[in-house]
């Protein structure tokens, strides 16, 4: 025990604050937030598509639903929830007092706030109808949402890049001493690798946003094909990010897991180095492989081939990492907590996506299945059964260090439950419908598909109910749950070292480590202990 | 206790190849396979298929048999035996999934390889795309049609264009699909095996019809004899001369430019074309003395002859000359001189 906790005011989470756990809460809230709109918006689209020829939503608002639907769920959840956790731990997990720049950190939370009211406002305005992907020549002659879109996913691209600035150089600047890379924790990891990642690709799709917002606002004819544009430029810058957005949306939940199978195995992970290393493989090699989105689309065909053997290699270093994660749960004596719950579906259904990407990677089977709801599907379970799954698991791992209560057990049981089962149910029939011809973005269908789309909706209509005890159980026990004392999971990592919720400072003594972070079965932790100064108080 | 585990192994892998091959031969989840690239594509999907049925599982299997052999036993405190690592079998989980990737990539060459085989005398076929519908030209013919018939057993290549946004081209049991794109012609081959009716789809998000569009087309394989027979059907002009001509002024497509009551057209990028003979009518400028219908009838063959006043030069097309077969320019010209 360092310090006793200063009393939290619950008001310092509402305003400026320069403080990374903070400024972490503040993302985790305010993506929830978002999630629960784009959760709405999946529930419209689903709604209509119980029946095949329904009117309940017209063409035109379907197309603004899907269209935000992804973006909210892509700019507005995914990207800010792993932001958020990435904020509150790494500086823990590193042993530094904050980030390295704590005013820009705050700057890049706040940018996403405006960003996010201006993609919603958009729909007062006719909000953007032409797919999250803007495909041009049709996003030019959109109506004025289009343009807020543009800009709102500009802001929220220059916030993410912002946030990465601040990660790599706390990273590799902040380090407690002792604290070598090979002791790195692999949550750190993984958010290094996706900020290297979001360094090298955002700016991309930013420059090809801006281009999208001049030929909107200004007259500029960068995409009008009679002035000689080029529609396929746009898919090329588009891509050229959007791709490897996958994995900055999936590194840091497969971070997240890594953490976790440790602790609720009491093993060392299996292969330690091998999932640092394959993090950073996965970003060298998600940044060439873009054009796997555009076989379709009239690139030179000798081009094809190559990018679709540098798709099917990403899938190398991703088996590495299941495999090291059954190895290290392999042996172990495992607990079946809810954060290991959410672990072990994070593997089962991201599997599902991984297997299903070597197909769309194989450019005959792709020139079949693309823009189906084969990808749908695929994109889900990357996604949905992937990322949200590793985001569950990290808020439930983490959930006693930032509010040191406990949560309630059943309850995370019950939305693990229900959303595993809901996950398959939704999307699992979307495969089947895509090979069998029904094509992505429809606000109608051919009968014949409708069994399969009620399933998926009765799967969709599940994990919307699933939410409800998340919810229920996140802001009750932060309430009433029960002290969770310091380090309730027994874990190794120095973010659990210290107090629940740790103080403002993080560490009053700047600590020093002595040993990996997970040597389970080997002595008592001694290693990752605040130094002695800090500990006698 | 070795060979246990040893003969463990043996029997596990070959019960998930035995499962692999199963599903490779029993599952189909795709469509009528109306074309030679189907037949092609079916059998990497299958084979693909089988490989997934055994990593997955492989996997699942590995992580149910971990949650269910491997639980801390109730008051059990203590950590497992630390491993760290085994450099023999990180080796191997890095190599076998490199090798399968590799071949199916191989595989994949091959299949992409074979099914781009240009044949001989392939039929041509324009796929023209616009919001939000597909129209298919038979170029030599005077055929456009909404539906796209095409013969059994014959390569067919297809030119596809947009008039305005990205469409895609699906016909799921070809199990091939090629964008539109404004700008652009795309070149796709296809050799129609089966005899049916299957749906055209739009794949690509093109605006408020999308849906629509990809629910308007068919395509319909049919014998030669059939083809060919509809192909005459559909180029035959109706014995009544003004009905002929309004046909004929629909199928080059004048509507997309001119405004002409008679045909419900309203195009605006020319001049309306009613009441052509009157000599006190908006188009008494190009009279000069001139036959009518020879005035026509150039105005057809070489528009830059004499533009109409306020309509701009090169915009009408200048091939009707060579695309118009005497005899039906005459019926056309009859037409739109007896338009009143
Ligand atoms: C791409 C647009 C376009 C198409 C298609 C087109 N035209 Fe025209 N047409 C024009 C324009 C523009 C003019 C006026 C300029 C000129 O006289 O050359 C014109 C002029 C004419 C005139 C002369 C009218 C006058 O007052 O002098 C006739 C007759 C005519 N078109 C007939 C046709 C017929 C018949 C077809 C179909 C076979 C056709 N056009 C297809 C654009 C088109
Ligand atoms: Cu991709
Ligand atoms: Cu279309």
């Amino acid at each position: 025990m360092t310090t006793a906790t200063p009393a939290l005011s619950p008001r310092r989470y509402f305003g400026w604050s320069t403080d990374h756990k903070v400024i972490g809460v503040q993302y985790l809230v305010t993506s929830f937030f978002f999630f629960l709109v784009g959760g709405a918006m999946a529930g419209m689209i689903r709604t209509q598509l119980l029946a095949p020829d329904s009117t309940l939503v017209s063409a035109e608002a379907f197309n603004r639903l899907s269209t935000n639907h992804g973006s909210v769920m892509l700019f507005l959840w995914i990207l800010p929830v792993l932001a958020g956790l990435g904020n509150y731990l790494v500086p823990l997990q590193i042993g530094a007092r904050d980030m390295a720049f704590p005013r820009l950190n705050a700057l890049s939370f706040w940018l996403l706030v405006p960003a996010g009211l201006l993609m919603l406002a958009s729909f007062f305005v006719g909000a953007a109808e032409a797919g999250w992907t803007a495909y041009v020549p049709l996003s030019i002659s959109g109506p004025d949402g289009q343009t807020l879109w543009a800009l709102s996913v500009i802001l929220l691209g220059t916030s993410s890049m912002m946030g990465s600035i601040n990660f790599v150089t706390t990273i590799f600047t902040m380090r407690a001493e002792g604290l070598t890379f090979w002791r790195l924790p692999l949550f750190s990891w993984s958010m290094l690798a996706t900020s290297i990642l979001v360094l090298t690709a955002t700016p991309v799709l930013t420059a090809g946003l801006a281009l999208i917002a001049m030929d909107r606002l200004v007259g500029t004819l960068f995409f009008s094909v009679p002035a000689g544009g080029d529609p396929i430029l746009w898919q090329n810058l588009f891509w050229f990010y959007s791709h490897p957005a996958v994995y900055i949306m999936v590194l840091p939940a497969m971070g997240a897991i890594s953490e976790i199978f440790p602790v609720f195995a009491r093993k060392p992970v299996f292969g330690y180095r091998m999932i640092a290393v394959s993090s950073l493989a996965i970003s060298l090699l998600g940044l060439t492989v873009w054009a796997h989105h555009m076989f379709t689309s009239g690139m030179d065909p000798r081009l094809r081939v190559p990018y679709m053997i540098s798709t099917m290699i990403i899938a190398v270093p991703t088996g590495v990492k299941i495999f090291s994660w059954l190895a290290t749960i392999w042996g172990g004596k495992i607990r079946l907590d809810t954060p290991m719950l959410f672990a072990l579906g994070f593997i089962s259904m991201f599997l599902i996506g991984g297997i299903t990407g070597v197909f769309l990677a194989a450019i005959p089977v792709d020139l079949h299945v693309h823009d189906t709801y084969f990808v749908v599907a695929h994109l889900h379970f990357v996604l949905f059964g992937g990322s949200v799954s590793g985001a569950y698991a990290a808020l439930y791992y983490w959930y006693p260090k930032i509010t040191g209560r406990r949560f309630d057990e059943r309850l995370g049981k019950v939305h693990f439950a229900a959303n595993f089962i809901g996950t398959n149910l939704a999307y699992l029939p979307m495969f089947l419908a895509g090979l069998l011809g029904m094509p992505r973005r429809v606000v109608n269908y051919d009968p014949r598909f409708t069994e399969l789309n009620q399933l998926a909706s009765l799967g969709a209509f599940l994990l919307a109910v699933s939410v409800l005890p998340l919810l229920y159980n996140m802001i009750v026990s932060w309430v009433n749950g029960p002290k969770a004392g310091d380090n309730p999971w027994r874990a190794r990592t120095l973010e659990w070292q210290g107090s629940s919720p740790p103080p403002v400072h993080n560490f009053d003594q700047p600590p020093v480590v002595t040993e990996g972070p997970y040597d389970y079965g080997e002595a008592e932790a001694r290693s990752m202990m605040p130094s002695p100064a800090a500990a006698g108080d | 206790m070795k060979e246990r585990t040893l003969l463990v192994v043996v029997l596990v892998t070959a019960l998930l190849v035995v499962a692999g091959i199963w599903v490779a031969q029993n599952v189909n989840l795709m469509p009528a396979e109306a074309s030679t690239r189907a037949a092609l594509v079916d059998q990497l999907f299958r084979a693909m298929l089988g490989l997934a049925a055994v990593i997955f599982l492989l996997v699942e299997g590995l992580l149910l048999f971990s949650v269910l052999r491997f639980r801390q036993p109730r008051g059990d405190d203590g950590d497992a035996l630390p491993v760290h690592g085994n450099r023999a079998l990180e080796i191997v989980w890095t190599l076998i999934p490199a090798l399968i990737v590799i071949v199916i990539g191989f595989y994949s060459f091959r299949v992409l390889a074979a099914s781009e085989i240009r044949e001989e005398n392939p039929l041509v076929v324009n796929v023209r795309s616009r919001q939000f519908a597909w129209t298919f030209e038979y170029p030599g013919t005077s055929v456009i049609s909404s539906d796209l018939h095409l013969p059994v057993g014959r390569q067919v290549r297809f030119l596809i264009t947009s008039d305005d946004v990205i469409h895609s081209f699906w016909v799921p049991e070809f199990r091939v699909k090629r964008d539109a794109t404004p700008g652009q012609m795309a070149e796709l081959l296809v050799t129609p095996t089966r005899e049916g009716t299957y749906p055209v789809r739009c794949a690509e998000l093109c605006g408020v019809g999308h849906a629509a569009m990809g629910l308007s087309s068919r395509v319909i394989v049919e014998s030669d004899e059939a083809f060919q027979a509809w192909l005459t059907q559909a180029a035959a002009l109706p014995a009544d001369p003004i009905e002929a001509g309004r046909t004929l002024f629909k199928r080059y497509g004048c509507p997309a430019c001119h405004a002409l009551a008679d045909a419900g057209a309203a195009g605006v990028v020319g001049p309306a074309l009613d009441s052509l003979a009157d000599p006190n009518g908006p188009h008494a400028h190009a009279h000069g003395g001139m036959d009518i219908r020879a005035l026509v009838e150039q105005s057809v063959l070489d528009p830059s002859a004499a533009i109409a006043p306020g309509f701009a030069d090169g915009l009408m097309p200048k091939d009707f000359g060579t695309r118009i077969p005497a005899n039906e320019l005459a019926i056309l010209v009859d037409y739109l001189v007896a338009q009143k």
